[in-house]
């Protein structure tokens, strides 16, 4: 009864970033895999593939009150329906408009029991466009977003643009999450094992990479800035207390934390505790063993709007055994 | 009628089952209006036509008719064949012999739900945000809606269809005069729809665990929650006293006589231990219930009685799709692995 899940990659970024490009490149490869892909009436044309499918962006607000819990009608619909075919796939695309807020899908992904069963969430790939992404970030909150919320960012069109903007570009992107790889391309062209199959759960590795922790400092935050900061603790974390703690943090601020992310080291587990959440919506489960001998240190990530260091820190420090 | 859960028979051994094993998911179940045949909708494309008596040899299977997922079947209430719907946007008729001609193409669009009212001969099928509705040779649309169509279903006297959608549900007049449709609202997602046998209430499943009715002559409506998830199947039963619906480790259906089921617990029984039911269908004309579940158990249950029987037939896969012969005598099944059945309960 139980089978595989479905790896779904998320593909975003603002009009004329190059994602059409990218699904293009994707579809073309000699990979030898069969990807279905779900893109929305309002997209960019001239996706050539078989199995495409036409969502309508039919974002759900769902009825608990809580103005952030957004999940896309639409997509659970059509995954249902993929679910139903014979022929399974090696993997989901789903492009998003290069207007839209990735929040109300990747919370699809959360949300669903059907959907969670028989597909999962494996990575959300943003794509930036060099030359425009700092006139976007002064026009509205979408693209800052789309870049909150990645997992990897291709950052696109690297030949439109000098090194110092290039690099200016590539600072406001860590500035805002710099917990997801960037990958600098011209028309997309990036390895697809950089982009698919990433594994959402496996953290560790964007756990630790985090080089440019101690260069974007707190001292030029102001308000509204999404931002991304980490806390980290060498003593076991109670579980219960953690999730007291999580819950009612979301639950007040859940609108402001985009994505929340984290391995805890459990008082006496034997594995890994792998947390991630997307707004008010979290999800959790074990992951892989501690080895003999390593250092069972816990790390929490967060992106999001407003977000106070101090008091995170307090709270997660609140938890440990 | 012999079907009788008192039958001690019925605990001692299982009534003659023909089983075919597939391996593509089946999504939905229709005997033809005759009761002859019953047809499985496929995950290869293909609509598996079985005769409808288990002990009537079996033909092979036909090449698949839709490319992709057919999605939706239902008995053709003009004939003796059926009507399907697939994930290629394409709606078809089918003979009773297999052949198929197409009704409607909606390139890039997924027809998704069938509906079809006996009497009128009309059916309704929806793809995207429209609803379409065949009757007499001519197909007509109905919308677009503000979203999705995520179910369609006949009023009693087959004048209206109402259309299930994101906010709630959308009536439609069909008959030539064309009224204005009308809304009946409720925030959510509304994934299901079923108009009561006695046409007095529209009933919807939600993306929210619960599941709501609209009373149609006073326009009042009732909320029922509590379900561990969304409620994709509802079934009143034939004299349109219970709602039956999904997503419950046990038969539960809602009372509907009298007052109505405010203030009223629902009627639960049956066995537990076989996960939530996944699909539910009240027998045509008696105060029988057949529901599928997760596990893949079979159970029919007795309103009345308040008794139920296991027939597990096939295991580990959820049950998909269920449907009862237009006698009430038959009941087919199909799940998720593929497996197809039909039951002759007559003993």
């Amino acid at each position: 009864m139980a089978q595989a899940q479905v790896p779904v990659t998320v593909l975003t970024g603002y009009l004329g970033a190059g994602k059409t490009t990218l699904l293009n490149r994707i579809l073309s490869e000699q990979h030898g895999k069969k990807y279905a892909v779900i893109v929305n009436e309002f997209g960019e044309l001239g996706i050539d593939n078989d199995l495409v499918v036409n969502a309508d962006e039919e974002v759900f607000e769902m009825n608990n009150g809580c103005i952030c819990c957004t999940v896309r009608g639409d997509l659970i619909r059509i995954i249902e329906g993929l679910m139903k075919r014979k022929q399974k796939f090696d993997g989901i695309l789903v492009e998003t408009t290069g207007l839209a807020d990735p929040g109300p899908v990747a919370q699809t992904f959360f949300t669903d029991e059907d959907v969670k069963a028989r597909t999962r969430l494996d990575a959300i790939v943003t794509v930036v466009d060099a030359k425009h992404f700092l006139g976007q970030l002064e026009q509205g909150n979408e693209a800052e977003e789309q870049v909150a919320f990645a997992d990897v960012i291709l950052l696109n069109k690297t030949d439109l643009v000098d090194p110092e903007e290039l690099a200016e570009v590539e600072g406001r992107i860590k500035a805002i999450n710099r917990y997801a790889r960037i990958h600098r391309t011209q028309k997309s062209q990036v390895e697809l094992q950089a982009i698919l199959d990433k594994g959402a759960f496996d953290l560790d590795r964007i756990l630790e990479f985090e080089p440019h922790f101690l260069e974007h400092g707190h001292d030029h935050d102001h308000e509204e800035e999404v931002k991304s900061l980490s806390v980290t603790a060498d003593r076991p974390v109670d579980p219960d207390k953690f999730q007291k703690w999580m819950g009612a943090l979301l639950q007040l601020r859940g609108q402001d934390i985009f994505r929340s992310k984290g391995i805890l080291a459990i008082d006496g587990a034997p594995k890994r505790y792998v947390y991630q959440g997307v707004h008010m919506m979290m999800d959790a489960g074990w992951g892989t063993p501690w080895k003999e001998g390593e250092k069972r240190a816990s790390k929490l990530v967060f992106i999001g709007r407003n977000l106070d260091g101090d008091n995170l820190k307090r709270g997660f420090e609140d938890c440990l055994k | 009628m012999k079907l009788d859960l008192a039958n001690p028979a019925w605990r001692q051994s299982l009534p003659p089952t023909r089983t075919v094993a597939t391996d593509a998911p089946a999504a939905a179940c229709a005997f033809s209006r005759d009761g002859g045949t019953v047809a499985f909708a496929m995950g290869d494309g293909g609509v598996r036509l079985l005769p409808a008596d288990p002990a009537a040899p079996a033909p092979d299977a036909a090449p698949p008719l839709h490319r992709g997922a057919v999605l939706c079947l239902i008995g053709d209430p003009t004939s003796d064949g059926f009507v399907s719907g697939g994930d290629d946007g394409r709606l078809l008729r089918i003979a009773a012999d297999g052949g198929a001609i197409e009704i409607a193409q909606q390139t890039g669009k997924w027809f998704e739900h069938l509906a079809a009212h006996r009497a009128t001969g009309a059916v309704a099928a929806s793809a995207g945000k429209t609803a379409y509705v065949l009757k007499g040779g001519e197909l007509r649309e109905f919308g677009p809606h503000q979203s999705t169509v995520a179910g369609v279903d006949f009023s009693k006297d087959g004048s209206r269809i109402a259309c299930a959608h994101y906010g709630g549900v959308t009536v439609w007049s069909i008959g030539q005069v064309a009224l204005p449709p009308r809304r009946f609202a409720w925030a959510g997602s509304h994934v299901a729809v079923r108009w009561s046998t006695d046409g007095k209430f529209i009933a919807t499943g939600t993306q929210e665990n619960d599941i709501h009715v609209w009373r149609m002559a006073q326009a009042t409506d009732m909320r029922m929650q509590g379900y561990p998830a969304k409620v994709k199947s509802l079934s009143w039963s034939a004299d349109a006293r219970f709602l039956f619906t999904s997503s419950q480790p046990v038969f539960t259906g809602w009372p509907f006589a009298g007052k109505g089921p405010e203030g009223k617990p629902p009627l639960q029984f049956g066995q537990e231990g076989a996960g939530l039911m996944t699909v539910v269908a009240a027998h045509p004309a008696t105060d029988y219930v057949a529901g599928g579940y997760e596990s893949g158990e079979l159970q029919l249950g007795d309103i009345k009685s308040k008794r139920s029987v296991v027939i597990k037939l096939a295991d580990s896969s959820p049950v998909t799709c269920l449907a009862w012969s237009p006698d009430g005598q038959k009941l087919a099944a199909g799940n998720d692995r593929g497996d197809l059945l039909v039951i002759d309960l007559r003993r």
